[in-house]
């Protein structure tokens, strides 16, 4: 009977104070945009300062940007989704090779279009963001040939245009979609219930967790009789794991403030976290080389599973708490 | 190669055995993959009332089925990405032949008969260069003849027009690779078309959205019998943005783009149909909760909310919709209620 009453209290939504979505904006949304505004502007200052692909400054001040995106990477609706703008900072994954083939293009051509960064949201999206910018500093196949006064050219106005965008994305969020998001209710267009709303922010978290496990590791995981470590996420800067740690710290802040009524919970979630992120820890595989490797495979799969348990333990618990409805159909996406 | 053996007992089979039909096998009106309480999967077959004609295992979750013209004969599919389709006897429950996808190909879940039921026409995936690919089957002993281009990204939906064999592909636009699940590759330079093909696979026309519905993955099809096709699309862009998820092809003109908003929809819609003597079209959403009911304009004349609707097909009284939790409605009305999760489509037979 015991059993019964808590599953009968955890089926029905509780009531989810307003204030968590007004909490994600302020402790969660906003400082992760402004943070990427003021590490991009950093990095394309450094740029105009000296734009020599190996200056250490520039290179420090592209893994603090990198960072500040990654962190910042789960929250793909509203102002970063206006004008393509997430995909203009981050065309990854590129399955097909892009990024290299556009920039390849460009130097070879000496494409005027590089000569200043509002022409240059015309190029090629492959050609835009922090991908993009890791080939110009990481690899030499793409630059080894290129003019350095077009190539320093290409770094300034693929910094500036980064900066732009992460600008615009913040701009957005202040002037607009802070409003739209908190004033859920019937006159709201696009959340017509604070519910919605709500539901909109546990979807990135979910969406994010579902990337880091599927793209970010799966992706060069492969399958066991193809492994596939050249797939790993920006690992020409060796970032891979880096990137998977980031968004799991990140992951864990909004379960934390989206389990805010529900402590025992966010408990529980955030226990997973910390298993998956200790496994993370101890791994040995910045750029998951060792998915070749039979036993360093296997410590990159648990990796994988800890965070798949993450999204199931996040939907079988929060997800009836927050009223998300998880239908046959609705879930199979096709 | 056919041998003298096996085309000698396909002969005997046609002329000497008698042939078993449609109305043997409870003479169902439509077909629906579905998900028992126990977890397992089966096919059904489902009069106009309702009612279970038949029920067979199916090994896995399976997505859409297509329906042999005159033999009732159907062929499942796995839900995506799976490799494997069984072509099952839907008066005895007996599988009459596996299907497998080539290496490195996945199904897509849909497939089309030509006009004579003698070849099988299947959207797959060529995953390890992205490339979508029509097989093509021979029906007389289920194995593959061949294969042609699709002419795009992720090809979903196949449609015959009826009387004719020419074909209808829907490329939805979106890459996709079995080692990264359901991860979309390619959203940003993705581009959806729809292409119509001769039984033979030659190209006949081709049409692109425009660039600023790019991200409008074209992924159903229904067709009238006159020709007309209408198509339903999944919006992978922000839901603020999301556009109409309707659109109108006549073949040899250029698609046009509905009107009804996607409200409610959550930029996604499951099925389409054409019903009303072929003067309306529903979509369903699952996420949504909501079909909406349009007019071949694709101009919105009504929608309403049932959870978790996804299956659509023409009824003599109008629609029929299916949902994961077991309704069976008919336009509005719930008909039928069964302990079963119907999945995404239901399929009317038919034998144009």
């Amino acid at each position: 009977m015991r059993h019964l009453i808590t599953l009968l209290f955890l089926a029905t939504p509780i009531a989810v104070s307003a204030n968590v979505v007004e909490t994600a904006i302020d402790t969660h949304i906003l400082p992760r945009f402004a943070q990427l505004s003021d590490t991009s502007d950093t990095l394309a200052s450094a740029a105009m300062d000296d734009c020599t692909i190996t200056n250490p400054q520039l290179r420090t001040t592209y893994g603090q940007a990198f960072d500040a995106w990654i962190s910042a990477s789960h929250l793909r609706f509203g102002p970063s989704e206006t004008d393509g703008r997430a995909f203009a900072l981050a065309f990854w994954p590129d399955a097909r090779g892009k990024t290299p083939k556009a920039l390849s293009a460009l130097i070879a051509t000496r494409d005027p279009i590089a000569q200043s960064a509002d022409a240059y949201d015309e190029v090629s999206i492959s050609a835009r963001g922090f991908y993009a910018l890791e080939y110009l500093l990481f690899d030499d196949n793409v630059t080894k040939d290129a003019d350095p006064e077009y190539l320093c050219t290409l770094v300034q106005t693929i910094t500036a245009d980064i900066a732009q965008t992460a600008h615009d994305i913040e701009q957005d969020w202040r002037d607009n979609y802070i409003d739209v998001l908190t004033s859920a209710g019937p006159g709201n267009l696009r959340y017509q219930s604070s519910d919605e709303a709500t539901q909109e922010v546990y979807k990135a978290l979910l969406t994010g967790l579902q990337f880091t496990a599927d793209t970010r590791l799966g992706r060069p995981l492969g399958s066991f009789d193809r492994p596939r470590p050249k797939r790993a996420e920006a690992r020409r800067s060796m970032r891979s794991l880096h990137h998977v740690m980031l968004s799991l710290q990140s992951l864990r802040a909004l379960t934390a403030i989206l389990a805010t009524d529900a402590p025992h919970i966010a408990n529980n979630l955030d226990v997973f976290y910390a298993t998956a992120l200790d496994v993370a820890q101890t791994l040995d595989e910045p750029v998951f080389a060792g998915v070749a490797d039979p036993s360093a495979r296997l410590k990159i799969e648990i990796l994988q599973q800890a965070i798949q348990r993450i999204h199931e333990e996040t939907t079988l618990q929060l997800g009836p708490v927050l009223g998300v409805a998880v239908g046959f159909n609705a879930l199979d996406g096709d | 190669m056919t041998t003298r053996r096996a085309l000698l007992k396909s002969l005997a089979a046609a002329t000497i055995m008698p042939r078993s039909t449609w109305a043997q096998a409870g003479s169902p009106a439509y077909l629906a993959a579905a998900q028992t309480p126990t977890g397992t999967y089966v096919l059904c077959g489902l009069s106009y009332a309702g009612a279970i004609t038949f029920q067979i295992p199916l090994p896995g979750r399976g997505h859409a089925a297509a329906a042999h013209p005159d033999r009732p004969e159907a062929v499942a599919f796995a839900r995506r990405p799976g490799t494997y389709a069984i072509v099952v006897d839907c008066t005895s429950g007996s599988i009459i032949a596996r299907l497998t996808a080539p290496a490195d190909h996945h199904f897509y879940g849909h497939g089309a008969f030509s006009q004579d039921g003698s070849r099988l026409y299947t959207p797959e995936n060529a995953y390890e260069e992205g490339r979508g690919v029509i097989g093509v089957w021979d029906t007389a002993t289920y194995r593959r003849i061949g294969e042609f281009q699709s002419g795009g990204i992720g090809p979903h939906d196949i449609l015959r027009i009826p009387q004719s064999d020419t074909f209808i592909v829907a490329n939805g636009g979106i890459d996709t690779h079995p080692d990264s699940g359901r991860t979309k590759l390619n959203l940003p330079t993705m581009r959806p078309n729809l292409c119509r093909f001769d039984a033979d696979g030659a190209a006949q026309e081709q049409y692109e959205l425009s660039r600023d519905v790019h991200l409008n993955s074209i992924r159903h099809l229904a067709i009238r019998a006159d020709g007309l096709c209408a198509f339903a699309m999944q919006w992978q862009g922000d839901l603020g943005q999301a556009p109409t998820l309707v659109g109108m092809y006549k073949p040899g003109a250029q698609p046009v783009l509905g009107t009804a908003p996607s409200d409610h929809m959550q930029g996604y819609a499951g099925s389409i149909t054409f019903a009303g003597d072929g003067q309306q079209i529903a979509i369903t959403s699952p996420r949504g909760s909501r079909a909406q009911i349009m007019d071949t304009q694709g101009a919105l004349i009504d929608d309403f909310e049932a959870p978790d609707i996804c299956g659509a097909a023409a009824h003599p009284d109008g629609f029929c919709f299916t949902t994961g939790t077991g309704a069976i409605l008919v336009n509005t009305t719930q008909i039928a209620r069964v302990p079963l999760q119907w999945d995404n489509h239901l399929v009317a037979l038919s034998t144009a």
